[in-house]
């Protein structure tokens, strides 16, 4: 914990949330891990917040942003907001990280 | 799994069990790859959740599970090992510190029935004494029949009121003029000398005719129920609006259908087979009675002294109970105090014969079948009102304990029954008075041995009780409760020495009415049983 506070609080606004779905697993063959980032976070941001809190080396960052679906409720149509992700690739030879027990 | 026994003396035993770890992993395992398939996640399509999610997600609960189900699992196979009958339910104790991934260190402690040699049934002789119904009985119960339906009758209006007279009046009551509550009633019957009323209410009407209007000043006795009225005097004010004369009731065809029967006849035949029902109780009673001094006096052997100290800690509260309602409390306490070493012998003796009948029961496939379970629930779901019926069922139906209270005295009439059918039974025909005194005859006897003092007298309900206990050994059930109940008045009786006999013989009286309830099997249907 008393490392945890050494880390930035920026990096925290960063990194929003690990993204938990089949297709998530499936890519940590390939040592990498998905996560929800802030919508204005970049590839740069990404990888120094991951570094810093999960202290693991990384090797790449791919960003993506999906588009929020546009629904319509009540006959008005409205979207639904969009998501920034980021797979992060790990350096191999680490240990994996553990998405589960959140950030 | 390793079995350390630490403790062998008498009929207990303890023992330190040792899980491996190992064995809790693989039973979390095989529950995992279980329970994959069902679990649904977001993002995941059902099924398809990876196994290291799952563990993370309900590792814990299915850890607590998979404990349990090895502890279980292994105190049954330490049962079977060492072939252990346990009493009662086991004490089962983890060690402290167990974490998740260390061997689970467990201690189980327990108490043994004790090994009973199957009993033999063969060659049981007992007496069964039949009461014929005399002619004089029948009339003499029409008589009291007749004399509980009393009637009474308009007198004429110069009539004054006497001692055994009924009243119909009007009257208002107040304190210093002010009414109280509940100080009112319009044409309430008040038959005078009953005592109904407060204590010098009937004595001031005596002699009042009807339609006469009088008020008459009453003090409230100091203990009388109501906070407010206790001790005050009370004006009540009392219009008579008819006094009637008590008229003799003759058993006649008129009498019959004022009963709602066809004819004199009819009530006749009815009678009889109520009399005839009581007799059959009380031979029954007799016989059971010798049945079970017979069994307990050919065996012996030791019982589980928590088994004992659990009936002996009911009886003890019934009787403590018994006495805080009586006048000196202190003085019953001493008296029960001293006869603390023989409430205590009835209580292993109880044990004992429920033991004893079980094991009977067991070895001849004495069995209460799902019918007969189904009409004891019905029965007892009668005491309920309506709407809680429903629930009353279906708790007993959910609760093996509450069905075990139900069967247990079933059961032990079952084996009961069974015994009498096995026994050489010899008939005798004795009348009423001659089966009471037998019964009374062998309470005498019994009282003259200090240690079998009292038993006789509570035989009947220590067998049922024993039965309930043999049967849901960890469940005390309310059949023991009647029990204890029943047993009260003959458990005074050798007590005050003088009257023991009278009181025994009331507590014989008692114990077939309160015996029917328990049993929940209507007379008849046991009847034909015998």
């Amino acid at each position: 914990m008393a490392k945890k506070q050494e880390i930035d609080a920026r990096h925290y606004d960063v990194i929003l949330a690990p993204h938990i779905t089949e297709k998530a697993t499936l890519l940590s063959e390939f040592n990498a891990v998905v996560f929800k980032v802030a919508r204005d976070a970049t590839k740069p941001q990404v990888k120094e917040a991951i570094e810093a809190i999960y202290d693991r080396k990384v090797k790449g960052v791919n960003i993506l942003v999906q588009k929020g679906k546009s629904k319509r409720w009540k006959g008005r149509p409205y979207s639904r907001t969009d998501v920034k992700k980021a797979i992060v690739t790990l350096v191999d030879g680490q240990d994996p990280i553990d998405i589960t027990s959140g950030i | 799994m390793q079995i350390v026994e630490t403790t062998n003396e008498g009929l207990k035993r303890a023992y330190t069990l040792t899980i491996p770890a190992s064995s809790i992993e693989a039973r979390i395992d095989a529950e995992v790859k279980k329970v994959a398939p069902q679990v649904r996640m977001p993002g995941f399509r059902p099924g398809k959740v990876p196994t290291n999610l799952i563990r993370k997600m309900h590792g814990a609960s299915l850890h607590s599970e998979a404990l349990n189900a090895s502890l279980r699992e292994s105190i049954d196979t330490l049962m079977r090992d060492k072939q252990l009958r346990p009493a009662l339910q086991p004490k089962v104790d983890l060690a402290e510190g167990y974490e998740e991934g260390k061997d689970a260190e467990v201690t189980v402690e327990l108490e043994v029935l004790p090994e009973i040699t199957a009993p033999s049934i063969d060659g049981l002789a007992l007496e069964r004494l039949v009461v014929p119904v005399s002619d004089e009985a029948l009339d003499e119960s029409l008589a009291k029949l007749a004399g509980s339906q009393k009637s009474y009758k308009d007198a004429a209006k110069t009539k004054k009121a006497a001692d055994g007279d009924q009243l119909i009046i009007d009257f208002v009551g107040s304190i210093d003029g002010v009414e109280f509550e509940g100080g009112k009633a319009e044409g309430a019957p008040l038959v005078l000398g009953s005592n109904q009323f407060i204590p010098g209410f009937e004595e001031q009407l005596v002699g009042v005719k009807t339609g006469e209007e009088k008020t008459i000043t009453v003090t409230f006795p100091e203990d009388y129920p109501a906070e407010n009225l206790k001790g005050k005097e009370a004006q009540f004010a009392i219009t008579v609006q008819q006094v009637k004369t008590e008229s003799e009731t003759v058993v006649d065809e008129e009498f019959a259908t004022s009963l709602g029967l066809e004819s004199l006849d009819k009530l006749k035949e009815l009678m009889k087979v109520q009399l005839e029902q009581e007799s059959a109780g009380l031979t029954r009673t007799q016989m059971k009675r010798q049945l079970l001094d017979k069994l307990a006096a050919d065996h012996d052997f030791e019982v589980p002294p928590t088994m004992v100290e659990a009936e002996f800690g009911q009886i003890w509260e019934q009787l403590t109970n018994e006495i805080a309602r009586e006048e000196n409390p202190e003085e019953g306490m001493k008296e029960i105090e001293a006869e603390k070493d023989d409430y205590r012998r009835i209580a292993e003796r109880r044990v004992r014969l429920g033991l004893l009948l079980s094991e009977i029961g067991q070895a001849n496939g004495v069995e209460v079948s799902q019918q007969e379970m189904r009409m004891l629930i019905q029965q007892a779901a009668q005491q309920y009102r309506q709407e809680d019926r429903q629930r009353f069922v279906d708790y007993v139906s959910q609760d093996p304990m509450a069905q075990a209270q139900l069967r247990a005295p079933l059961y032990e009439d079952k084996v009961v029954d069974f015994l009498f059918d096995k026994a050489e039974v010899t008939e005798r025909e004795v009348t009423r008075e001659e089966l009471e005194a037998a019964i009374e005859a062998e309470e005498g006897g019994a009282e003259a041995k200090p240690a079998e003092k009292k038993a006789p007298a509570k035989k009947k309900a220590a067998a049922k009780k024993d039965a309930a206990e043999a049967e849901a050994p960890a469940a005390e059930a309310d059949a023991p409760a009647e029990a204890a109940a029943e047993e009260k008045p003959a458990k005074k009786a050798p007590a005050k020495k003088a009257a023991a006999k009278a009181d025994d013989a009331k507590a014989e009286g008692e114990d077939k009415p309160a015996k029917k309830p328990a049993a929940k099997k209507p007379a008849a249907k046991k009847a034909d049983k015998d």
